[in-house]
């Protein structure tokens, strides 16, 4: 069994976990054309090395990020999404740590 | 409208060893959520620890129970559950209600062995010395959603409680009864 950080709750079963998708700015929805928002549903960088990705710790329903390579698969860190986003802000973050 | 407990009618399960699992759905137990929860909590009196995922006596009667930084539930094990349509304002600037009450089914397992009955079904060490009295884990049993808290009762015995959704509260139940099998025989 795979055992995934959860900032909040400590080391849990991979199986308690939700992928979320790649952390990626959101262009703002009443701006946006409508080819930047279907970018920005459906499309996502696709490259080999460090991703910054949402996941959910789903028994308690708590979103957090987590920096991981996804090639070797290995988890670099975990951490609270406070760390990139102001409360109340949007969610805007280019991926410092992908080599894309 | 009176409430109804999804484990009506099932009774309790008890064996050696102080052993007993016990429905206790429909004692009283209501939360808090919201930036300005914590800070409400003790300027109400409330006894807190500083990290979330801990349970600490409060009051004569009662349990707080934070699952987050954000996030408080508390109970009353010997208090029966209000009636009354749960209020749907803010209870202070930046403090919410929170309907754990009708959500979440309460149930309790006692005795000896409780940590090895859960390790047949959840992958948290359970043990007292991995989750001392006070610990809070939200987590996986049997495969749903559980919340965990290890407290005293109100005898001073060491117990979990586990909270569930509703709708697999009869489902968890016969989980851990079966668990419990080997020290019932």
């Amino acid at each position: 069994m795979k055992i995934l950080t959860c900032p909040l709750n400590g080391p849990r079963n991979i199986a308690e976990f939700t992928y979320g998708g790649q952390v990626k700015p959101m262009p703002n929805p009443s701006e946006a054309t409508d080819q930047e928002w279907a970018h920005y549903v459906f499309y996502g960088d696709n490259h080999i090395g460090v991703v910054r990705e949402w996941w959910m710790h789903t028994p308690s329903s708590y979103w957090f990020i987590v920096e991981r390579h996804n090639q070797t698969d290995e988890v670099i860190r975990t951490y609270d999404p406070a760390e990139l986003f102001d409360v109340g802000a949007s969610p805007a973050a280019e991926p410092t740590g992908a080599d894309s | 409208m009176s409430l109804r407990s999804p484990l009506e009618g099932i009774g309790v399960v008890e064996g050696p060893a102080g052993l007993r699992l016990s429905d206790l759905t429909l004692a009283h137990r209501e939360g808090v959520r919201g930036a300005g929860a914590r800070e409400w909590l003790l300027s109400q009196g409330h006894a807190l620890q500083d990290a979330p995922s801990q349970i600490v006596a409060s009051g004569e009667l009662g349990l707080v129970m934070s699952l987050s930084h954000r996030e408080f539930w508390l109970l009353q094990p010997d208090s029966e559950a209000s009636t009354g349509r749960p209020a749907s304002e803010a209870v202070a600037a930046g403090v919410w209600p929170f309907y754990c009450q009708h959500s979440h089914a309460w149930l309790q397992l006692a005795g000896e062995p409780r940590a090895e009955i859960m390790a047949k079904l959840c992958g948290v060490d359970l043990s007292e010395a991995a989750f001392p009295l006070g610990s809070v884990a939200q987590t996986q049993v049997a495969r749903v959603s559980v919340i965990i808290a290890a407290h005293q009762s109100e005898n001073d015995h060491p117990v979990f409680s586990m909270f569930v959704d509703q709708s697999l509260a009869r489902y968890l139940w016969e989980a851990i009864e079966d668990a419990m099998g080997e020290w019932l025989e």
